[in-house]
């Protein structure tokens, strides 16, 4: 059992595919409430696995990744209820706007490293999200953007979910590939060593900044996907405590692991879910919690599983 | 704009500052001797008016009960942030910053709740000690003597926390330890106590905040976040771990809302950040702060 | 002559770290930087790779000067350079600490597309083979011993294909067993590959088994340099480490 458990988890696509085709037949099995909340999950995994490129494969922590996400969500939604665009032109409008928006913030913040980029981050966030609270006439403050409609096709909550299958298999796949490239492993090679990296003739902040808008172009798609699942866009969407549910999420599933993220996603709003209906004080679940894991389990769930597993592959190994 | 509207302005700018300038500095002295970034310094912030307004409503009958809450309360928000630091932060002391913020984090979120759980979500507040619920005037207009009393406080406070520095051979390990941790543990230095002690008079300075805008401010779970990132454009103003960085801080903090919400109040909310990212973009270090600190 | 070094200074506030140096070097010579600690050879070093800008001086590669140019540049030069603290990349697989270093040399690190798996295999598993870790490709590399990290370190700098080697204190950290084993495989590495050496050594001994021409820095200043019989007979040189041993 735990043969075939290792083969499907480790490196391949065998464990990628089985997910998809699982998730394939999954809305047959449940209940629409909790497609509704498979939806949310993915939202969150494209999020969080974009932040993770910037934290896990590029050792750069940044307070301020919902900015992107915000932004994205509310190209979108201006471009669907303020220009009546198209549909499919609003969602790839979102990564565009989100990219740049990463651009010009990320282009201030590669020069710092350590606590002072972590600081920076943070206030172009805040500066985001206060911009959109306070500019009133475009994005309507603190009332958000409200009752955006999807199109026809989409309205059924299966259509739409099949649609956010979709998105986000496409959005892992593509960070995969480029977490896998060449650029991937040298963004790596920065985190664990920026001046051998420089000496091998890498411009370092070159290659930060790459990171820093391909991880906002990314986020952006995630937050265009929720807002078209929320219906709704609030300021709310670019504040630091969203910027920090993408950082616990991913302490959550293992920042080591590429698809660590995406399972924390699941875990977090799946224990939400049943957590809040039982008990009032979700928060201090989740704190409890997250410090456990910060202290005792630093590699996250999918870190643990794989701990497990590799550690009985070795001793199989050992004992052949 | 007449000079006396300008004067009263600058005054409640001033009185905001002082405020920070106790919160901060706790915030700082623990980042600047123990390299920790303490997430969580606005709930003991949040703690320090909890804890002063139960001392409040323990005692409804006492004169002077708010005073005794302001000394009471602060302190005993000390002992949970020593019992913390002893039991839990002490185990991430050489690791990342990621997960001393993550882990400091998780206790906004405990804390958050533990609120919620024994006084509700509803809003508390204490009434104003007679004694300072007055109000001063100044050029034709009135300044709450409470006010007045913020001014004085701060400085106040920091001269103790200057004369503790400077002064006493706790202070100088401090500021040992603050510049090289390493030689202080191999010169023999208790270096865990002394941590033990510096995060509880950081949180103590934290609480102390707490307790002193509890008349004036609303009790309510929400404290803790507003006053965090504060207190980080505070010192990252001034100077991460300066102690004159933390003053000139959070005197200009105090001002640019002051006078932001005059002005362009539309705006105001995004000048301590815009301000903050300038610093950070020209001079990350601070204002006042040193450059290797980091 | 392909390295030239003229009047090279730097100075750190008040300290003269390294006081009008100069050398040359021929190709495919083995030249030791020998000097008690503080003699200013890890600045010479830096000055050379372009980590530190001198005072004074020129430094000039293959008759070209490359006097205060940006490490990333002086390393396109094909002078490539190892630390003296263990400097590889701790995360990455023993494999891929090498190919990283391949793929940059071959100006491919911007591909974001490719798949980094297939690329530069061979040119990685010859490097393996060369400093001795083929078979713990998939090890991550911060979890090897010193030694093994050693080499690692010496196979990155391998990577760029250098016409000059510049190893800051190889044998740091390691047994005399060790030593003579590590200066062994640089030896033989530098003469099928043809590279020029110029190392870095605390300890002497290691030093005049591979070393066909021993400089003395002392104080930021060259006081002797030659052959190794030359500077074992050298009475200054005896003095200052003998100096130095009391």
């Amino acid at each position: 059992m735990k043969r075939v458990l290792l083969r499907i988890l480790g490196p391949g696509p065998l464990g990628p595919v089985l997910a998809l085709v699982f998730l394939i037949f999954l809305p047959l099995a449940i209940g629409e409430s909790w497609v509704s909340l498979i939806v949310e999950m993915m939202a969150l995994a494209i999020f969080a696995t974009s932040l993770n490129i910037l934290i896990g494969y590029g050792g750069m922590v940044s307070f301020g990744h919902a900015a992107y996400y915000g932004i994205g969500a509310y190209t979108y939604a201006l471009l669907l209820t303020k220009a009546g665009a198209p549909f499919l032109l609003a969602m790839a409008a979102a990564p565009v706007l989100s990219a740049l928006g990463a651009l010009i913030i990320g282009w201030f913040c590669v020069r710092l490293s350590h606590i002072y980029f972590s600081m920076l981050t943070l206030a172009f966030g805040q500066i985001v999200f206060a911009v959109t609270l306070q500019w009133y006439g475009f994005t309507r403050g603190d009332n958000g953007i409200t009752e955006i409609a999807v199109p026809l096709l989409l309205q059924s909550t299966l259509r739409f979910y099949y649609f956010a299958l979709v998105l986000t298999a496409v959005c892992l796949w593509g960070m995969k590939r480029i977490v896998d490239s060449p650029f991937g492993k040298t963004l790596q090679a920065l985190r664990d060593n920026p001046l051998r990296t420089e000496f091998m003739g890498i411009n370092v902040r070159l290659y930060s900044l790459a990171a820093f808008v391909i991880a906002g172009a990314f986020a952006g798609i995630g937050g265009a996907l929720f807002a078209a699942f929320n219906h709704n866009v609030f300021p709310t969407f670019m504040h630091w405590g969203k910027s920090t549910e993408a950082l616990v999420v991913t302490l959550l599933g293992g920042m080591f692991h590429f698809l660590g993220p995406a399972v924390g996603s699941i875990l977090l709003i799946f224990l939400d879910k049943i957590v809040t209906s039982y008990l009032r004080y979700w928060s201090f679940v989740l704190g409890i919690l997250l410090a456990l894991m910060v202290l005792f389990f630093r590699g996250g769930f999918a870190g643990y599983v794989m701990g497990r597993l590799n550690a009985f592959g070795a001793k199989r190994e050992g004992s052949q | 704009m007449d000079f006396s509207a300008l004067f009263m302005q600058f005054l409640s700018g001033l009185s905001q500052g002082m405020l920070m300038v106790i919160i901060a500095s706790g915030l700082s002295l623990v980042f600047g001797t123990m390299n920790i970034l303490n997430f969580a310094h606005g709930s003991f912030y949040m703690l320090g008016a909890y804890a002063c307004f139960a001392v409040v409503t323990l005692l409804p009958q006492v004169t002077g009960n708010f005073w005794i809450g302001l000394l009471v309360g602060p302190l005993a928000v000390a002992g949970i942030g020593g019992l913390i630091e002893r039991n839990v932060l002490r185990r991430v002391y050489s690791r990342h910053l990621l997960d001393q913020l993550l882990l400091t984090y998780a206790f906004i979120l405990i804390f958050d709740d533990v609120v919620k759980m024994i006084w509700g979500i509803d809003f508390q507040s204490i009434r104003m000690p007679a004694v300072l619920s007055g109000k001063l005037d100044i050029l034709g207009r009135s300044l709450p003597h409470y006010d007045l009393f913020l001014i004085l406080m701060g400085p106040l406070i920091l001269a103790g926390l200057y004369f503790l520095l400077q002064k006493t051979r706790i202070g100088r390990v401090m500021r040992a330890t603050a510049s090289d941790a390493e030689m202080m543990l191999a010169l023999g230095g208790n270096v865990r106590v002394l941590f033990n002690r510096v995060f509880m008079l950081g949180v103590w300075l934290g609480g102390m905040g707490g307790a002193l805008i509890s008349p004036q401010a609303a009790i309510s779970p929400g404290m803790a976040v507003s006053i965090i990132v504060e207190s980080f454009i505070v010192v990252v103003i001034g100077g991460l771990g300066s102690f004159w960085g933390t003053l000139l801080g959070a005197f200009i903090f105090g001002q640019f809302n002051a006078f932001g919400i005059l002005f362009l109040p539309r705006m105001a909310i995004i000048f301590p950040f815009v301000l903050m990212a300038l610093v950070l973009i020209i001079r990350p270090w601070g204002l006042l702060g040193r450059p290797e600190s980091s | 002559m392909i390295l030239r070094v003229e009047g090279l200074s730097k100075s750190f506030g008040g300290l003269m770290a390294v006081h009008d140096v100069s050398f040359s070097i021929q190709q495919g010579e083995r030249c030791a930087i020998i000097g008690p600690n503080g003699a200013g050879k890890s600045t010479l070093f830096n000055l050379l790779t372009g980590h530190l800008r001198p005072d004074a001086g020129r430094v000039y590669f293959q008759q070209a000067e490359i006097t205060g140019l940006a490490p990333h540049r002086i390393c396109r030069k094909r002078i490539s350079r190892s630390f003296q603290r263990v400097n590889i990349f701790p995360m990455l697989s023993v494999f891929e600490n090498i190919q990283v270093a391949l793929l940059a040399m071959q100006r491919k690190s911007r591909m974001i597309f490719a798949a980094a798996r297939k690329m530069a295999r061979q040119e990685t598993e010859m490097i393996l083979q060369d400093i001795g870790l083929a078979g713990q490709e998939e090890v991550i590399s911060g979890t090897l011993s010193h030694g093994d990290q050693k080499r690692l370190e010496l196979g990155i700098a391998l990577a760029a294909n250098p016409i000059l080697l510049l190893l800051d204190e190889p044998t740091q950290g390691m047994s005399p067993d060790e030593s003579a084993t590590a200066m062994a495989l640089i030896d033989r590495i530098a003469r099928e590959r043809g590279i020029t050496l110029l190392f870095i050594e605390h300890d002497i001994e290691t030093v005049f088994a591979l070393a066909e021409v021993i400089r003395v820095l002392h104080l930021g200043v060259l006081i002797a340099e030659g052959k190794p019989e030359e500077i074992r007979a050298n009475d200054e040189v005896q003095r200052i480490y003998l100096g130095e041993r009391k």
